[in-house]
């Protein structure tokens, strides 16, 4: 049953919290921003729209928002959001789920190539490139949980006989993996510095130029998939980082989505004082983290030995 | 064993008939593909019959009075056994409507013919178990396979592709002569069974002969030039054979030879480990680096063998280092992997080799628009793309995920075994990321957008037999991704006869399987689930449709469309200098530019580094050699009786 909960409150609350970063950057800018429940009345003035379509397009590019949407959909199901057990969990789910994020963006790029558009296509490119950087330092801590936990699920990193705790005994080497972890959310959600969702420019980036021609009902899945996918990425870290155990869920669960919200307002903190990079040199900045994680495995080898 | 003789003879009855029957252009067709699959099917029933109940035999004849032809069975040979009688069948059917050219009916006859010999010659090649017969199926496939590729010989570039496939062929073939006469040499034994008892430190070696050997035949990375050469000459259905099956047997040779010497050293896991990972990683690069789709299929075959060598790595690795399930989940994993790839990569370039059929061209770069004139085919090779990326619910993730799981349980190593299994994770995930890019690439241009040329802007769908063969393996990668446990339970019997892990009790992992099977069934749920209420949102509401959004340009051309070489340029750039890209441009020089072109072409550093090393101090040396060559047959007389008596004085 708190399980239901839990997923329930996550997926309603995913469209709240990038509100905050939005009112983040409001602040810095001294704007007063649009008001906290902004995406809701995106969603719903979305849902009652209809759509234009692309002559050039097929039903691939129908298919696209419905697979994005449903993959960030699944992350949600198997994440132990505030520490309570995830509806569904078992020993190598991890692998199987980054592997579906995996389809997603399948569906996504080849959405994008089907509009014959060439700013499309650029963005498409470079989501599969940085993409598949990210996810080298995502198999990088995964091997480094692995070796910590002896476990490959969501669930089991964070609960039975070895957990991933920052307060625990390998506290020194997790603060690198926080810091990597939180590299690969901007990437793959799309943040500043490698991409900006308010797209100025150097021929419009990466997620934003990809979802151009999409409208309607089907933008609105896009979006509602994008901040799942968020808040899965912030959800890892705040695991991660969370210092607070209370022994009752509902003051756990606050104390959690208080942490995730303070990551959220850091993200809006980083894309209010850093400028974007150019295009040549996210490779760079998207192999930092996984030089970090690589160096914290070999680290680890001596602590586990 | 003897019905297996009797699916081989009916097989080759089958070509036989191609020969006889060609002025009868569709009877023959009808005659050769039904007997052939005839005996593949008996085959394959003997075969997986045998694996599920754990069978083994062996009969020897006598040939000639002099060799003896011994065969055995074991699990490893029968699990190779299906995919070589599974695969040829199909791809006999689409040839019905691929070969349809009547003026060239002999040579459909002939490419049946050689066709028959070439799965025979597979199946004889798992099945032997001494030197001779081995090495009289090896040639054997390797001569059928070579005549296959030859089939359009009038273009220069084809002829080249079949020389340079010959000589990968035979060149590969004497690495396994040499291996073969050292094992004879220390053991007197023609037999497999004489491989164990070499001395220890003889086996590496000949190991490393027989890698280099089983190599060239595999497309191990550098030994894989002769693939992205001979795919795009050979017909399709015959790339799809070679490429899905034939280039196993070079795996298979491996993982044969790998057991008859059982050898202690931890250094050979290691080597084929590493291998695995250069070939995987530089495979999919050139991939996406090439704009012919059947050369990219071939280059990404390269990358499969190197998945299926990280597995088989990964497996050996578990075996020095006497971590079971490691070495369980390794082979399991590259046996798995090997069975997929035998359908994914087949279905593949059969979808190739309708485009080619069809629009008149491979090339990436012309293409366009095809999913909605080729519904069939854009679908298949959709699917067939999603499950050569490795992505759930396809069947590709399957045998990456074995792997992947193997290579977790190897994390327990210390130092160099750590360290490489730690960058077998990482370069399978960066494979699994590049694969994605590369069938985008493939997918995204050649069948969406807009045609680039009149020629696709034609094309229309291929013949029935084409299309119901490439729905069928489509669906199948889809089953095989949604309900593993079969098929992982098949390859599970395949390394049955390993003796390192055949007490291993994979009980538990099997609950993982239905677990997978559960999330792959929970994914397609949610996945109809918002399908419907999708449908249901756009339910009565006004749908328009228009032109592409193109930031208010009103004139797009369909040349505007992203091309292939954009698509890929900056990912294979970050791979340089092992993918060397060379680019030409004109540049713009007067005030009113002229006609400006720019050229961007990727070489294969293998290729360019056996002409700068190899083949031109080669060809300088034979030039100064030139003057053996006279014409005074007196003298060519004079070189005969010399070597003679050279020959009398040391023998």
């Amino acid at each position: 049953m708190d399980s239901i909960l839990s997923f329930c409150f996550a997926v309603a609350i995913a469209p709240l919290l990038p509100a905050v970063i939005q009112k983040t950057k409001a602040w810095f800018a001294g704007k007063q921003g649009p008001p906290l429940l902004i995406n809701y009345y995106t969603m719903i003035k979305l849902f009652k729209k209809g759509s234009v379509y692309s002559t050039s397009t097929s039903f691939v590019f129908k298919l696209g928002p419905v697979v994005g949407f449903s993959t960030s959909l699944m992350m949600l199901l198997y994440f132990p959001m505030a520490e309570v057990a995830p509806l569904f969990s078992f020993h190598g789910d991890v692998l199987i789920l980054f592997y579906l994020m995996g389809l997603g963006r399948f569906f996504t790029i080849l959405a994008a190539l089907d509009t014959a558009s060439p700013f499309e296509g650029m963005g498409a490119a470079r989501e599969a490139f940085f993409s598949t950087l990210a996810e080298m330092t995502v198999f990088a801590i995964l091997i480094l949980f692995f070796k910590l936990t002896g476990s490959l699920s969501f669930y089991e990193f964070f609960s039975g006989d070895h957990t991933i705790d920052l307060m625990g005994e390998y506290s020194a080497l997790l603060i690198l993996v926080v810091a990597a972890l939180y590299v690969v959310m901007l990437t793959e959600n799309s943040r500043v510095p490698v991409d900006d969702p308010a797209t100025h420019l150097e021929l419009t980036m990466i997620h934003e130029v990809m979802i151009l021609d999409h409208s309607g009902p089907d933008l609105a899945l896009i979006e509602l998939g994008a901040w799942f996918k968020l808040l899965f990425y912030s959800g890892f870290l705040a695991r991660l980082i969370d210092p607070f155990h209370a022994d009752n869920v509902i003051v756990n669960g606050f104390l959690f989505y208080l942490v995730v919200t303070f990551i959220y307002i850091t993200v809006g903190v980083v894309e209010s004082i850093t400028a974007r990079y150019k295009m040549p040199q996210v490779p760079k900045f998207i192999l930092t983290p996984f030089i970090l994680v690589f160096f914290v495995i070999i680290l680890s080898m001596g602590v586990m030995q | 064993m003897d019905t297996l003789f009797v699916s081989i003879t009916v097989i080759l009855a089958g070509g036989a008939a191609g020969l006889l029957f060609y002025r009868q252009f569709t009877l023959m067709k009808v005659v050769a593909i039904a007997t052939t699959s005839v005996g593949c099917g008996i085959g394959f029933y003997f075969a997986l019959l045998n694996l599920l109940q754990g069978a083994t035999a062996t009969v020897s004849y006598n040939w000639l009075h002099t060799f003896t032809l011994a065969f055995k069975l074991d699990s490893i040979a029968l699990f190779f056994l299906i995919p070589i009688f599974l695969i040829p069948p199909l791809t006999l059917i689409y040839s019905f409507h691929y070969l349809e050219n009547e003026k060239k009916s002999l040579r459909a006859g002939v490419n049946y013919f050689f066709f028959s010999i070439l799965i025979a010659s597979m199946a004889l090649v798992v099945m032997s178990s001494n030197m001779i017969t081995f090495l009289l199926a090896w040639e054997l496939m390797s001569l059928s396979s070579f005549f296959l590729v030859m089939y359009d010989y009038e273009v220069y570039s084809n002829r080249k592709a079949g020389y340079l496939y010959f000589i990968f062929a035979q060149g590969g073939a004497m690495f396994l002569f040499a291996a073969f006469a050292m094992v004879h040499s220390h053991s007197g034994s023609f037999d497999f069974s004489s491989f164990a008892a070499i001395p220890e430190q003889a086996k590496l070696l000949i190991f490393v002969l027989a890698f280099l050997g089983f190599g060239s035949k595999a497309g191990i990375f550098p030994l894989h030039i002769w693939l992205p050469k001979a795919h795009p000459a050979a017909p399709s259905h015959v790339s799809a054979i070679m490429s899905g099956v034939m280039i196993k047997m070079g795996i298979y040779g491996i993982f044969r030879i790998y057991l008859l010497l059982d050898p202690a050293t931890p250094l050979i896991g290691q080597i084929v480990l590493v291998t695995g990972m250069v070939t995987g990683i530089l495979g999919v690069v050139y991939a996406l680096a090439k704009q012919d789709i059947k050369q990219l299929l071939a280059y990404s075959s390269v990358e499969n063998i190197g998945i299926i060598l990280i597995g088989m790595g990964i497996g050996m690795m578990g075996v020095s280092a006497q971590n079971q399930a490691m070495a369980f989940f390794g082979f399991a994993g590259a046996f798995m992997h090997i069975f997929n790839h035998a359908i994914f990569k087949s279905l593949l370039f059969m979808g190739a080799g309708s485009v080619l059929h069809k629009a008149k061209t491979k090339n990436i770069e012309e293409l366009g628009g095809l999913m909605k004139r080729m519904p069939v085919t854009g679908r298949s090779f959709l699917a067939g793309s999603v499950a050569i990326s490795g992505l759930p619910p396809f069947s590709g993730f399957i045998g990456e995920f074995l792997i992947y799981y193997g290579a977790f349980q190897g994390l327990a190593g210390e130092k160099l075994p750590f360290i490489l299994t730690i960058l077998a994770i990482i370069s399978l995930a960066v494979i699994g990321g590049m694969a994605t890019a590369c069938f985008t690439k493939v997918v995204g241009l050649a069948f969406l957008g807009e045609p680039r040329t009149d020629q696709a802007d034609k094309a229309r769908e291929s013949g029935i037999a084409m299309g119901a063969v490439m729905v069928l393996m489509a669906v199948s990668c889809l089953v095989i991704g949604v309900f593993p446990e079969p098929f992982i339970r098949l390859a599970f019997s395949g390394i049955r006869d390993i003796t390192a892990v055949s007490s291993f009790n994979s009980d538990a992992f099997i609950l993982i399987v239905r677990q997978l099977s559960k999330t792959a069934v929970l994914f397609i749920g949610i996945f109809i689930a918002v399908s419907l209420f999708r449908k249901m949102l756009y339910a009565k509401k006004e749908i328009g449709s228009g032109g592409t959004w193109g930031c208010g340009f009103t004139q797009p051309t369909v040349r505007m469309q992203y091309t292939g070489t954009s698509y890929a340029y900056e990912m294979v750039e970050f791979f340089n200098p092992f993918v060397p890209i060379k680019n030409a441009y004109t540049g713009i020089k007067k005030i009113f530019p002229g006609q400006t072109t720019w050229q961007s072409e990727v070489t294969d550093i293998a290729e360019t580094s056996y002409q700068r090393y190899l083949t031109t101090p080669m060809l300088w040396l034979i030039n100064k050699l030139k003057w053996i060559q006279h014409g005074h047959i007196q003298l060519y007389i004079g070189y005969i009786i010399i070597a003679i008596i050279v020959l009398l004085l040391f023998l």
